[in-house]
């Protein structure tokens, strides 16, 4: 070859290998601009009068003389709807029943898509579904059920060949001539004056509970549950790991045994999530019965076998980094061999083993398999701490899970599904950044 | 002289004889605990097995592997997990395909390409995409990437198409056109003028390979996003950091000498990193691979999330652009209905599914072990 | 210029060489050998080592020096599939036998080793070290300890006010004389030094020379090098090991100026190693 063409071709290589890089970074980028984009709109949001209407009903929390300030000019921007509402029922009863007919079906959905929007219509009976009692509370939500209240949605199959094909159509069409025909551009313009939608910083997200399967409130239980099944794991996988580490390490000689047991943990290293979840189900559930039904406890201890490789692998690599100075040192003064690796190997050891533990806690926090059959469940009050060793509890992954594919009401509540997705890979990453920062720290001290 | 000298070095029978008896009480603690949470793997295949064998036993072999018809609810119930498998080895295969190219890429530009500095930024990144719980991705898969590929399908694919053989094709021109000349050199009097021509009309033939190609597939409608597509591009981005970080691994482990040699002899960098160090880490290399696809076999959120669940063959059987079903979301999905009813055969059969992926991982495992132990000895470390 | 020295110091190593201290063994190896699996490291070495004199072992590298002085306080243990035969006996015993305290052993023979390996804490935790394994719990106790063994390591003046600071943060030097003192402050009765210059600047060295020098009067050292002029300057007697082998063993004035056997007369002339 020529050798302008090699030349070439490893700048052509090089590229290759800068591409790839690129499209790792990219695809980070791609995954987490939505997540924290949307996600943080779960705390920080345009809140409506409904929002802080429910906060004060629901939650106890707001000031009650300005939302009563509020309420009383929304009511005020309100009224005129209500009134046209009333005006063209009575006009309606009127009409001949034939003419009636007409409208009756389409002012029905006029009148649920008014309640949807501003909720219930007042002096009508109170609701008794919580979601129903309100309107909408968030802005953006305002502005699609705005848009569901002035046009109807209509299939046009009219090509056969094709897909149904969408088509849109202006409410105020079916009204025209009446009374309702002027609430329509009403209701467009003063949209805002009804709804009063504010900045809010609802940071309580995180700490509140869920109203009616979250349509309304905040994560809590989802969130003590992930902390709760976390720490469990760790309690158990800590102890278990660091002492395999330190027999592996310290106290194990090199032979059949030691390279059966780390063929063994490699290969719990490669078992699926999802077996692990299975195995739970079977051993600690079915088998020696930790708890009636699935439990905290039963995911905790399904988790700390799924983190328990990871750990040990960490605490070997840790206390192998430890120079074997440090070692001959302790011995030389007369220390045992435990004391030695007490005082002097632990200790030196502690950076490298807590970086792998926090690793593995991240890791711990986001599985979903494995806790699928042992510990979750989609609703559930926030646990005290005793609970834990007999009842389930609502965890972020599996909730994300349930909520955007299972809930009732998935387009409604994407926001919270945000939320939940944003909250739980924010615990993950700080948890891992600080494993990251902590590791430049100890290779910084290695170095000099 | 000093306190210490009157004591003495030896211990009383008893004394001694309660010291080894305390060590080996310490050590058999150790060692008990040691081996209680590393034989938890046998506890795994034996409880996986258990409740696996019941289901053979009462179906057999013959329908749960060669049959496309699953039914489990129906009556009589069908078994037939054929096209689940097929949808896992599918999935599998595509993220293969999108993480092995790239991970070995971005694993030797770690290693050879960048310095040090830039690759201390490049690292987290690496350790970020493995950090984020996979049912994150899954979410992304499902919430933004599937109506994406559903209302966009045919740009995203005729984009991805240029990615992909856009390099591809580049070197190829290169490389062919170059070899075009050198046969030619001898009939031609200006080499140059050669180049001139040759490259151009190489160019411009790939060009227009793949701008069909391209525009071929921006015509193509993707009727669910929840497909194999899908989740194979999103299993692909999270097997990637394993494959980068072992493969890095096995490269760096190549040794600085090795290098050295193929500079000295006048390799550029890609001739040396192709010709010398990737053949020296081969191994470590296709142990990153076999940990990739061990990843990818595993998941299970994602997969349940966005892989549509369909569990019928997809035809053609390369058809990526079709839902599937794998053998992690069968177990995952159908476990909340099949519960209610144990000792069934449809609750036996997911055990019996999770005794396949635990065998096949045993053995990828224990393959890349054997790997990556063999080319130690051959590198005599 | 070094040569300069070491003639100098040379001439005056007899002024504490044959002074009034007992002639008392304090370890004897008898037909000792050691053994990494089937490899023969020491080969029957026989030798008495007299309390309260500096013993230096000279040699090439891989000799066995360092593995025959490991050997005094069982710290080939660490080393697996190592087996001793014959007999290394201190106060009695054969400390290869099977009811040896190796603790307790380990504890009466101090070792300082080859790098300074302080450990990452204080400088007070680390001479502390050894005190409170012993059971020393009292701090007003361990602070005595502690400047008394950082006084007899000649230390004391350059770390009194920071006791509490890291040790790593101390310059080499520091640090190996802070080892001594860790080994010290366990107040063994023999001290081995396993080429405890060897990682040192030619100050640091002349520093720790002047160390050993002093506590010849307390202990009984027995140090290896690979410096032929610093086991010149600081011993009293000296043994020359080649290949496992123990070629010469006598007076240092002696096997320098008038050597018994040919090779180490080679090796001191520098002919060879």
């Amino acid at each position: 070859m020529r050798l302008e063409t090699r030349k070439l071709l490893d700048k052509a290589f090089s590229g290759l290998g800068i591409i790839a890089i690129g499209v790792m970074a990219m695809a980070l980028l791609l995954i987490l601009t939505p997540i924290v984009v949307r996600g943080s709109k779960a705390f920080v949001f345009k809140g409506t009068i409904e929002f802080r209407r429910m906060m004060l009903e629901q939650f106890d929390r707001g000031d009650p003389d300005k939302f009563n300030q509020e309420a009383a000019s929304t009511a005020a921007a309100r009224a005129p709807v209500y009134l046209m509402m009333e005006e063209f029922e009575a006009e309606m009863k009127a009409m001949k029943s034939s003419e009636r007919r007409e409208y009756k079906a389409a002012f029905k959905e006029v009148e649920k898509s008014i309640e949807t929007l501003l909720g219930p219509i007042p002096g009508e009976r109170k609701p008794v579904l919580l979601r129903q009692q309100y309107g909408q509370t968030r802005w953006e939500r305002t502005l699609v059920k705005l848009h569901e209240a002035l046009y109807s949605e209509e299939w046009d199959y009219s090509n056969a060949d094709a897909m149904g094909l969408l088509v849109e159509k202006p409410r105020v069409e079916q009204f025209i001539g009446t009374k309702l025909e002027p609430m329509f551009p009403y209701l467009e313009e003063h949209i805002s004056d009804m709804m009063l939608p504010k900045t809010t910083f609802y940071w309580r997200f995180i700490t509140d509970k869920s109203k009616d399967s979250h349509i309304f409130g905040g994560i809590w239980p989802e969130v003590l549950g992930t902390l709760y099944l976390t720490l469990g794991a760790m309690i158990f996988a800590i102890p278990m790991g660091v002492i395999a580490a330190i027999y592996l390490c310290e106290y194990a000689k090199e032979g059949r045994v030691v390279s059966f047991l780390r063929i063994c943990i490699s290969t719990l290293a490669g078992v699926p999530s999802i077996v692990f979840g299975l195995f739970g189900l079977a051993f600690f559930l079915n088998t020696i019965h930790v708890s009636n039904s699935k439990s905290v406890l039963a995911g905790s201890l399904t988790l700390s076998l799924l983190i328990l490789p990871t750990i040990i692998r960490s605490s070997e690599e840790a206390i192998l980094a430890v120079p074997r100075a440090y070692k001959e040192a302790a011995l030389g003064l007369g220390a045992g061999r435990w004391h030695t690796v007490m005082s002097v190997i632990l200790p030196a050891s502690l950076p490298g083993i807590l970086t792998g533990i926090v690793i593995s806690m991240g890791r711990a926090a986001g599985e979903t398999a494995p806790i699928i059959f042992t510990a979750a469940v989609s609703v559930g009050a926030p646990l005290k701490i005793w609970e834990t060793l007999s009842q389930p509890t609502p965890a972020l992954p599996w909730n994300i899970y349930n909520l955007c594919t299972e809930h009732e009401a998935v387009d409604e509540i994407r926001h919270v599904q945000y939320g939940m997705v944003f909250t739980l890979v924010a615990i993950v990453l700080l948890l891992n950044l600080f494993a990251i920062l902590m590791r430049a720290r100890i290779s910084k001290k290695l170095r000099g | 002289m000093s306190a210490k000298s009157n004591q003495s070095l030896i211990m009383s029978d008893a004394a001694s004889r309660r010291h080894r008896m305390a060590t080996l009480f310490g050590q058999s603690i150790l060692f008990l605990i040691t081996s209680l949470s590393t034989l938890t793997v046998f506890f795994i295949f034996y409880f996986i097995l258990k409740d696996a064998i019941p289901f053979f036993k009462l179906e057999g072999f013959k329908e749960f592997f060669t049959s496309a018809r699953w039914y489990p609810s129906g009556s009589p119930a069908e078994f037939g997990a054929l096209p689940i498998f097929m949808g896992t080895g599918l999935v599998t295969l595509g993220a293969v395909v999108v993480a092995v190219p790239l991970g070995i890429a971005a694993s030797v530009c770690l290693s050879d390409l960048l310095p040090f500095h830039i690759r201390q930024i490049v690292k987290p990144i690496i350790e970020i995409l493995a950090a984020i719980p996979s049912v994150a991705y899954g979410f992304f898969a499902l919430v933004v990437f599937a109506p994406m590929l559903q209302n966009h399908g045919g740009a995203i694919l005729s984009a991805g198409t240029w990615m992909i053989l856009g390099p591809i094709f580049a070197l190829l021109v290169i490389v062919m056109g170059d070899l075009t000349i050198d046969k030619l050199r001898n009939k031609v009097k200006n080499p140059k003028l050669a180049g001139a021509i040759v490259f151009p009309i190489l160019g411009i033939l790939a060009f227009t390979f793949i701008y069909r190609l391209a525009s071929h597939l921006s015509g193509v409608e993707i009727s669910s996003g929840t497909n194999a597509l899908n989740v194979a591009v999103i299993l692909g981005i999270m097997a990637l950091p394993t494959v980068v970080s072992v493969s890095e691994d096995a490269l760096q482990a190549a040794g600085r000498e090795l290098r050295e040699g193929s500079y000295a002899l006048g390799a550029t960098r890609a001739e040396t990193i192709i010709k010398t160090v990737i053949p020296a880490s081969i191994s470590g290399i296709l142990a990153a691979v076999i940990l990739g696809v061990m990843r990818a076999i595993g998941e299970t959120m994602v997969v349940w999330m966005a892989s549509g669940n369909a569990a019928r063959l997809p035809d053609p059987w390369y058809n990526m652009l079709q839902p599937v079903r794998t053998l992690t979301a069968t177990i995952a999905g159908d476990m909340g209905e099949a519960d209610h009813v144990t000792g069934s055969s449809r609750f036996h059969v997911l055990f019996a599914m999770a005794f396949c992926l635990l065998a096949f991982s045993f053995i990828m495992n224990l393959a890349s072990e054997l790997i990556v132990k063999r080319s130690r000895k051959k590198l005599g470390k | 210029m070094t040569e300069e020295i070491t003639m100098k110091k040379i001439d005056t190593f007899a002024e504490h060489g044959d002074d009034g201290a007992t002639n008392e063994t304090h370890i004897e190896a008898k037909d000792f050998s050691l053994f990494y699996g089937d490899f023969e490291a020491v080969r029957k070495v026989s030798m008495e080592i007299p309390k309260q004199k500096v013993t230096a072992m000279i040699g090439p590298s891989g000799c066995g020096k360092s593995t025959l002085l490991r050997s005094i306080n069982r710290m080939n243990d660490l080393i697996p599939s190592t087996s001793a035969t014959g007999e290394m006996i201190f106060d009695g015993h054969n400390i290869y036998n099977k009811n040896i305290d190796v603790v307790t052993l380990r504890a009466r023979v101090g070792m300082v080793f080859q790098k300074p390996n302080v450990f990452p804490k204080s400088i007070f935790d680390n001479v502390a070290y050894g005190p409170r394994l012993q059971g020393t719990k009292n701090k007003q106790e361990l602070s005595e300890i502690v400047e008394q063994s950082l006084r007899n390591a000649a230390i004391w003046d350059e770390v009194k006010d920071r006791l509490t600071a890291n040790a790593l943060g101390m310059s080499g030097g520091q640090q190996q004389r802070l080892c001594i003192a860790r080994a010290l402050a366990i107040k063994p009765e023999i001290l081995l030094m396993d080429e405890p210059t060897s990682a040192l600047d030619p100050k640091a060295t002349a520093k720790i020379e002047d160390l050993i020098g002093e506590l010849r009067n307390n202990y009984t050292i027995i140090i290896v090098t690979h410096n032929m002029q610093q086991a010149a300057r600081v011993s009293d007697l000296t043994a020359f090991m080649y290949e496992g082998v123990l070629v010469e063993f006598g007076k240092t004035k002696q096997l320098f100026t008038n050597p018994d056997n040919p090779q180490t007369e080679n090796y001191i002339t520098g002919r060879f190693g």
